[in-house]
């Protein structure tokens, strides 16, 4: 008895670790894996696009459309989708408690990864992004259509919000007086880390000062993708990070501007590399305004004008 | 035996018009495809270049001009025109109706279909159309017209558009103030969403069914043309031409966005004036809308500039195989009536969100209310700028 409850432990531990070190299999889908189980009906296709239209010009056959900045935040608050909301809206996509769910959108997953952070707080299993996004399947030349329909109404069971995969304020001020721990990740341009820029060409400016959080090391999103759209190899994103200190040895919070890029780097690190990551979704928006707290300005910017 | 003239195959336009329009045509060609190799957007800019060609061709061979087609009907109730008019939104209204269906099945849900030209309606959108109106009536016809005017070689059409331009930097001097006082808290209206798809269909075809009954009965026969003319000489009746850009206007709803002429010289507007010290640094709200969304420019090529390059050389195109490019100097009084009214369509429609094409057609087709009231409010601009044109003899 005593040796099958062994084998048992040793059994879940195994299993344990294989989940911590997810195979990219496990969290991400090629295009021609979900071309060939388009049809299964526990397979649910959801399109996270930044643009309006593009799913309704053409998205992949049988995939509903999440407007982000509808559906996967609160109306009211600053904050991600509500329990009761989210739950509704995975419902009426047809999602139940067996599905399996791959979500995709324009702009290289930007906002797809953005769903599936919003998905993991909230506990949905089998939630997977497709590797490449709209860029890989249109640049393949896979269908699209153009006639979304409603499908059945699934039964999903949406649970309490995980507060464990989100960095609040507080948190990213400790990172940066040094009270804790943690490893930072900006993932912005270099010039809007270095605090020459306080947003992107064409974005307005929403921060009264530029810069980025002390101790927040610079990489890119864009280094974590292949010139084709998909994720890095596992063992090529690890140097990335690796090269930047960041290997997993100690909680890591990745942060952006408005919290919604740096879901992709939170998927690489989290899900494709198995370390301990918060997103920071207040990030630079909330940081770079925030009253008495400490800001690293390498351009020497302090405000606006000169 | 068959008379000799009956067996003959249709004649062909001769080499001197058909060459040059062949080669405006290669031309239109030829920037598509240099567009598609553009990475990232190439496709619809190519795509946007070809609509533009398709649309310049069937304005400039139906005479789709919303000034000609009303001051035909005001100064010799010639309804011909109005009714081609009416064609295009008929034809526009089933299709977009269509699309609907499928690219928002629930229209109840307070969503508006995407990118659809459904503006804020209040008196800023009347003013805007009449002052619209106005400026058409004065400069001799709207911008997309004055587009295709310049496909036949007109000369007062680029002072006419250089006016618009103005008056766009006129519209955005005068924007922070219309938005906070009116337009943030305008009503958006979409017939859809309250009548749902089938009702405002009807609703749609039921208006334009009556409208088209009036100036049907109010249509005076014009006298026969001179003389026969040859096939590609001769105009395309008007609702043959409505129906064509009814067609197109859905074609680009489905692909790309809704047709529209004026983004791209509001853009040009905006980026040459942003920077001066004058210049408001902030238009509040107004990337929101969607419609004549004039972003500052930071690429050379948007899919508007690639549709009115196209529109332009599709007009010439058209042009040179008809016989109608006739390069002619505006004479003085012509040249400052172009700027003024210029200068009103500008202001109007960058209030309007758009023009005749963007706000109108655009809009009536997507079942906006603030397209019929541009309408109405257009037709009342035109009607005053011809009344004073006859009065003093202009």
């Amino acid at each position: 008895m005593k040796r099958i409850r062994t084998l048992l432990a040793s059994a879940t531990l195994l299993l344990a670790a294989h989940g911590a070190f997810a195979a990219a299999s496990d969290v991400l889908v090629t295009t021609e894996w979900l071309e060939k189980n388009l049809n299964d009906p526990k397979v649910r296709v959801i399109e996270v696009s930044v643009n309006p239209g593009q799913f309704e010009r053409g998205h992949i056959p049988g995939a509903v459309n999440f407007a982000w900045h509808t559906d996967l935040v609160d109306p009211v608050r600053r904050d991600i989708v509500g329990r009761e909301n989210f739950e509704k809206l995975l419902r009426s996509a047809g999602v139940s408690q067996d599905s399996t769910v791959v979500l995709y959108g324009d702009t290289n997953n930007w906002f797809a990864a953005w769903g599936a952070w919003v998905f993991d707080i909230y506990g949905i299993k089998n939630v997977k992004l497709l590797d490449g996004g709209r860029k890989k399947w249109e640049a393949e030349s896979r269908p699209l259509a153009a006639v979304s329909k409603q499908p059945p109404a699934g039964n999903v069971r949406v649970a309490g919000a995980d507060a464990r995969l989100r960095a609040r304020l507080p948190d990213v001020i400790a990172a940066a007086e040094k009270k804790g721990d943690v490893a930072l990740v900006d993932i912005r341009s270099a010039d809007e880390y270095q605090g020459k820029v306080f947003a992107p060409a064409g974005i307005q400016e929403l921060s009264i000062r530029a810069g980025h959080i002390p101790g927040a090391v610079n990489v890119p999103w864009g280094e974590a993708v292949a010139a084709d759209g998909t994720f890095k190899p596992v063992e090529e994103l690890r140097k990335v990070y690796a090269a930047k200190s960041i290997d997993g040895s100690k909680p890591i919070i990745t942060y952006c501007r408005i919290g919604e890029r740096s879901s992709h780097t939170w998927f690489a690190l989290s899900k494709l590399l198995g370390y301990e990551v918060r997103n920071y979704d207040g990030s630079w928006t909330e940081y770079g305004n925030a009253v008495g707290v400490p800001i690293t300005n390498l351009a020497g910017t302090v405000w606006g004008g000169k | 035996m068959m008379a000799v003239s009956a067996d003959r195959p249709p004649a062909v336009p001769p080499l001197r018009t058909l060459a040059p329009a062949a080669a405006a045509l290669v031309a239109g060609l030829a920037l598509a495809r240099n567009l598609a190799g553009i990475e990232g957007t190439g496709k619809e800019l190519a795509l946007s270049a070809l609509l533009g060609i398709a649309f310049g061709a069937v304005l400039q061979r139906s005479r789709f001009c919303f000034y000609c087609v009303t001051r035909d009907f005001l100064d010799r109730r010639d309804a011909r025109g109005l009714l081609g008019i009416l064609a295009a939104l008929a034809t526009g209204t089933l299709g977009y109706h269509l699309l609907f269906g499928a690219f928002l099945p629930d229209p109840s849900g307070g969503r508006l279909p995407p990118g659809a030209h459904i503006g804020p309606v209040s008196w800023v959108l009347a003013a805007g159309a009449t002052s619209f109106g106005l400026g058409m009536a004065l400069s001799g016809s709207c911008i997309s017209a004055h587009l295709y005017r310049i496909g036949e070689g007109s000369l007062a059409s680029p002072l006419a558009l250089l006016g618009a331009a103005g008056g766009f930097v006129l519209g955005f001097l005068s924007w922070n103030g219309l938005y906070l006082g009116t337009l943030q808290a305008a009503p958006v209206v979409w017939l859809p969403a309250s009548l749902g798809y089938a009702g405002s269909a009807a609703a749609q075809i039921g208006l334009i069914a009556i409208a088209t009954v009036l100036l049907a009965r109010a249509h005076r026969a014009p006298p026969a043309a001179a003389g026969p003319q040859a096939w590609w000489a001769r105009r395309w009746p008007a609702h043959v031409g409505g129906i064509l850009v009814g067609f197109i206007g859905v074609l680009s709803y489905l692909r790309l966005g809704p047709l529209g002429v004026t983004a791209e010289l509001g853009s040009l507007a905006r980026t040459a004036a942003s920077g001066a010290a004058w210049f408001p640094l902030r238009l509040e709200g107004l990337d929101g809308f969607a419609g004549c969304a004039t972003a500052v420019k930071e690429t050379l090529w948007s899919q508007n500039g690639a549709f009115v390059a196209g529109l332009v050389l599709g007009a010439f195109g058209a042009a040179l195989s008809g016989g109608d490019f006739r390069p002619r100097l505006p004479g003085a009084a012509e040249a400052l009536r172009a700027l003024l009214g210029g200068l009103l369509m500008g202001w109007g429609a960058m209030v309007a969100l758009g023009c005749t094409v963007g706000t109108l057609l655009s809009g009536i087709m997507a079942a906006a209310l603030s397209g019929w009231v541009f309408a109405v409010f257009l037709a009342l601009g035109t009607f005053l700028g011809w009344l004073l044109r006859k009065r003093r003899g202009w």
